[in-house]
C-alpha cells in the first residue's frame, strides 16, 4: 500500500461523488465500446489529466443501477492500492442525452453516469499478443509480482476478484500492472460460510473447485487464475483453452492430474464430482509437459495450480517465492520497455464499415493468425536452462527498453459486442478492463446460459451478449515435446480460438492487415 | 439475537420461486419486520411531531423523497408487503435500515417523517437486496410492489446511491450491532411491541385518502411480475 509521503497529505477534500457533471472533462476519443456504452480517453479541463471514462448506461428501465456497477463502485472505493486500478470519482452528465438510437430519453433524472478512471495504456493480453512480442524473464517477474501485490492487498481486504485474467490486468507505460474490472468482485468474510455462485471466472481460467460446483470459496479461486496467467507468459499461449466446462475440467486433469481423496480431501463431496470425474486416474504432468521452464518458476507454478484449493498457495506466500528472489530479480517497472499506444477517433460511420472490412479480412487473414502466437520470454544469458524454443525472432538480448511501434494497442480493438480473439470461449465474464456492464444480467444472474459470450474485451473494450453458442479452440492438449510457440500447430487450424471464429476478430490481425 | 443470517439458504430456494406467490396461509413475517416496523413507527411519529411544532419544513437532501401526503399504508404492512412479495432475505430489511440511518446521520438537515418513509424503504430494502441476494428481482418488480413507477425508482435509487456516496457496504460487525440495537429496542418496548404485531388494522381502515403510494391489491400484484 503507498502512503502518502508528510508533505503530501490530501487535505482537501476530493469532490463529492456525482457533484460534478462530465462536462469538467474534454472528450478526446472514444476508446472503447460494448453493449454497455462507450469509454472516452477524455481530459480534465482543470487539471489537464488525462482520464478514462466509462459511462454507465442506464437504458435497462427495469433493472435499474447495473448492480455490477454498484459492485465495483462500492468495492473500489474502500481499495486503494498501487497494483488496483483507481476509480477517481463520478459524474453525471448534465441532461438527458441523445440516445444513439433515438429512442426516447429513458432516464429523465440523469442523462447518465460515468465512472472516472486513471489512464491506463494496456492490458497484458493485449500486449502479450503483439506481434513480435517478447517478455524478458525480468519482466514477467515484475509483471507477476504486482500481480500478486495487488491481488494479496484484495485478499486482506476481504474482496475475491473472481475475473483474474489477462484483458483484467491493464498497464501503462511506467510498466505499472494494476487489477481492473471488479464487476464480478465480492466481500467475502471467513467465518462467513456464505454460498457463492460459482458461475464466475472466465472459464480458461476458472479453477476446478468451480468447475466442480463448489459454492463455498475462498481467495485461492483468484491464485488459480494467477497460476493460468503465469504458464501462459511463459509458455507463450492459454495452457487451459477448453470450449465448455467438461472440456475445461479434462484439460486441468490431463496437466494436474486427476482428483481424488489423497490429493484433495473432501473432494468427492464437492457437488458434481461425480459426474466429471475421470474415467481412468490421471497423473499430474506438470513438471514433465513444463520442464524448460526455470526451476524457479516451476516450483511457483506447482503451488499455484494445485488442484486442492486449500493447498495452493496464497499471494503472500507466492511472493516470498525462491523464483522471485533469484537472478533475474524482478525488474524496477519504470525500466521496461515503453510501448507505443495509438488512438484514432473512428465515427460510428467509419466503424461499421470497418466491422465490414473485418468480416472479410478475417476470413482472409485465417490462415496466417497462427503466426502470431505469441513468444516466449527471453531467457537472460547466464540462465542454466538453454533455449530450446526456436521462435521466429530469436533474439536473446536487447529488447529492454525498445518502444516497439504498431498500434495493436487494446483501445483500437475491433468494435462490437464480441470483439476479440476468441480467447475466452465462456464464463461468467467475457470483457475485460474497465468494462464490465451488463455481465450476468438480464438473465437473472451471473453467467446466465450455459455456454456465455466468448472473445476478449479489452479493458475498455466490449462486452458480450450472453447465450452465444460454445465455440473456439478444440485444443488437444500438450504436445509431448512440450510447448511449440511459434508455430502453434498442436491445435490445429482453428485451435487455440484465437480469433478464427470471432464475429470482429483479432485487433491485431486487423492492424497486420492494415499495414 | 435475530434470525436473520440464514439468508444464504433462503436465496437458493427463492431460486426455484420464478414468481412470488403468497401462499394461501399468511406466513409470519420474521421478527425483524416487527421490529423495524415498531422502532420506524416510533421514530416518524416523534420527528412528525417535530416537524409540526417547529413548523420546521424538510431540508432538502432528502426532499426526493417526499410524497405530496403520508400513504395510508402503514409502515408495518408496507414492509411485510415488500417482504411477502420480493422475497428478499430478513437481511435486506436490516441492511436497508442501515442505509436509512447512514442517510439521517450523514443530513442531520434531514428527518424520517411520514412523508418520505416508505419511498425510503422501498428504495433502501431493494439497494440491500441488489447488494446481498445473488437472486433479487429487479426495479420494476420492486415498484409496482411498492406502489411507485419504475421511472420513479430509478430516479430515487440514484438519489440514494450519491446521498450514500455509494457506501453500501455493511460489514459484517456493523451488521450484527444493528440486529443488537434493534433487539435492545425490542426488549425496551417488549410491552408495546405486543400490541404492534398486528396494528395495521386500525391505520388502514382509515378513510382511504388518495395517496401516491398506492398499492394494489395483493393478487393483482403478484401477477403483475415480469
Amino acid at each position: 500500500m503507498a502512503l502518502a509521503a508528510p508533505n503530501q497529505l490530501n487535505i482537501s477534500d476530493p469532490p463529492t461523488w456525482g457533484s460534478r457533471t462530465v462536462d469538467c472533462f474534454e472528450k478526446l476519443e472514444q476508446i472503447g465500446e460494448g453493449t454497455y456504452g462507450q469509454v472516452y480517453m477524455a481530459r480534465e479541463i482543470r487539471t489537464g489529466e488525462i482520464v478514462a471514462l466509462k459511462k454507465i448506461r442506464m437504458d435497462n428501465e427495469r433493472e435499474g443501477f447495473p448492480i455490477t456497477a454498484i459492485r465495483e463502485i462500492k468495492i473500489l472505493k474502500k481499495l486503494h492500492h498501487d497494483n488496483v486500478i483507481k476509480l477517481k470519482e463520478i459524474v453525471t452528465s448534465p441532461g438527458p442525452e441523445k440516445d444513439e438510437q433515438g429512442r426516447p430519453d429513458g432516464n429523465k433524472y440523469k442523462g447518465g453516469i460515468y465512472m472516472v478512471f486513471e489512464y491506463m495504456d494496456h492490458d497484458l493480453t493485449g500486449l502479450a499478443d503483439r506481434p513480435g512480442m517478447r517478455f524478458s524473464v525480468a519482466q514477467i517477474k515484475c509483471y507477476m509480482r504486482q500481480l500478486l501485490t495487488g491481488l494479496h492487498y484484495c485478499h486482506v481486504n476481504q474482496v475475491l476478484h473472481r475475473d483474474i485474467k489477462g484483458s483484467n490486468l491493464l498497464i501503462d507505460n511506467n510498466g505499472n500492472l494494476k487489477l481492473a474490472d471488479f464487476g464480478l468482485a465480492r466481500s467475502f468474510s471467513n467465518d462467513h460460510n456464505a454460498n457463492l455462485t460459482n458461475r464466475v471466472i472466465t472459464l480458461w481460467y476458472r479453477p476446478p473447485e468451480l468447475l466442480l460446483g463448489a459454492t463455498k470459496y475462498g481467495p485461492a479461486v483468484d491464485m488459480w487464475s494467477v497460476g493460468c496467467i503465469f504458464a501462459e507468459l511463459l509458455h507463450g499461449k492459454p495452457i487451459f483453452p477448453g470450449k465448455d466446462e467438461p472440456e475445461q475440467l479434462n484439460k486441468i486433469f490431463e496437466l494436474c492430474g486427476s482428483p481424488d481423496e489423497k490429493n484433495w480431501p473432501e473432494v468427492t463431496k464437492i457437488p458434481w464430482y461425480n459426474n466429471f470425474k475421470p474415467s481412468r486416474p490421471l497423473k499430474r504432468r506438470l513438471k514433465e509437459v513444463f520442464r524448460q521452464f526455470d526451476r524457479h518458476a516451476l516450483e511457483l507454478l506447482d503451488k499455484m495450480l494445485t488442484l486442492d484449493p486449500m493447498q495452493r498457495i496464497s499471494a503472500k506466500d507466492a511472493l516470498d517465492a525462491e523464483y522471485f528472489w533469484t537472478d533475474p530479480l524482478p525488474c524496477d517497472p519504470k525500466s521496461l520497455p515503453k510501448y507505443e499506444s495509438s488512438h484514432e477517433f473512428q465515427t460510428k460511420k467509419k466503424r461499421q464499415q470497418q466491422r465490414q472490412h473485418e468480416e472479410t479480412a478475417k476470413r482472409q487473414k485465417l490462415q496466417h493468425q497462427q503466426q502470431h502466437t505469441r513468444l516466449p520470454p527471453h531467457q537472460q544469458s547466464g540462465q542454466g536452462h538453454p533455449q530450446m524454443r526456436p521462435g521466429p525472432n530469436p533474439q536473446m538480448h536487447g529488447s529492454q527498453n525498445q518502444v516497439v511501434a504498431g498500434p495493436s494497442h487494446h483501445y483500437n480493438k475491433p468494435r462490437g459486442p464480441s470483439g476479440g480473439p476468441g480467447r475466452y470461449p465462456q464464463g461468467g465474464n467475457p470483457s475485460g478492463g474497465y468494462n464490465h456492464q451488463n455481465r450476468g444480467q438480464g438473465g437473472g444472474s451471473y453467467g446466465s446460459g450455459q455456454y456465455p459470450p466468448q472473445g476478449r474485451g479489452a479493458p475498455y473494450g466490449s462486452s458480450g451478449i450472453p447465450g452465444a453458442g460454445p465455440r473456439g479452440g478444440g485444443g488437444s492438449g500438450y504436445g509431448a515435446g512440450g510447448p511449440n510457440f511459434p508455430h502453434g500447430g498442436q491445435y490445429g487450424p482453428s485451435g487455440a480460438g484465437r480469433g478464427s471464429n470471432m464475429v470482429s476478430g483479432n485487433r491485431n490481425q486487423q492492424y497486420n492487415w492494415q499495414q | 439475537m435475530l434470525s436473520v443470517s440464514d439468508n444464504h439458504h433462503h436465496h437458493h430456494q427463492h431460486l426455484r420461486r420464478p414468481e412470488p406467490e403468497p401462499s394461501q396461509d399468511e406466513p409470519t413475517p420474521p421478527r425483524v419486520l416487527t421490529i423495524l416496523s415498531h422502532h420506524l413507527e416510533k421514530l416518524v411519529a416523534r420527528n412528525d411531531r417535530l416537524v409540526l411544532g417547529n413548523r420546521q419544513s424538510q431540508q432538502k437532501s432528502l426532499k426526493g423523497f417526499d410524497g405530496v401526503r403520508a400513504p395510508s399504508i402503514s409502515i408495518p404492512k408496507y414492509l411485510e408487503r415488500i417482504y411477502k412479495y420480493t422475497n428478499c432475505s430478513p437481511s435486506c430489511f436490516v441492511v436497508g435500515y442501515v442505509y436509512i440511518d447512514r442517510l439521517v446521520h450523514k443530513y442531520p438537515d434531514s428527518l424520517l417523517v411520514s412523508l418520505n418513509v416508505h419511498r425510503l424503504l422501498v428504495t433502501c430494502v431493494m439497494v440491500a437486496s441488489k447488494m446481498l441476494d445473488d437472486v433479487h428481482y429487479n426495479n420494476a418488480f420492486f415498484a409496482r410492489v411498492g406502489g411507485v413507477t419504475n421511472a420513479e425508482l430509478n430516479r430515487l435509487e440514484l438519489e440514494l446511491l450519491f446521498l450514500l456516496d455509494f457506501g453500501v457496504t455493511v460489514s459484517s460487525q456493523v451488521f450484527e450491532t444493528y440486529c443488537q440495537h434493534l433487539e435492545k429496542e425490542m426488549l425496551r418496548n417488549g410491552t408495546a411491541l405486543d400490541h404492534m404485531v398486528r396494528p395495521a388494522i386500525t391505520n388502514s381502515s382509515s378513510t382511504a385518502d388518495a395517496t401516491e403510494i398506492s398499492v394494489e391489491d395483493h393478487t393483482q400484484s403478484s401477477s403483475s411480475h415480469e
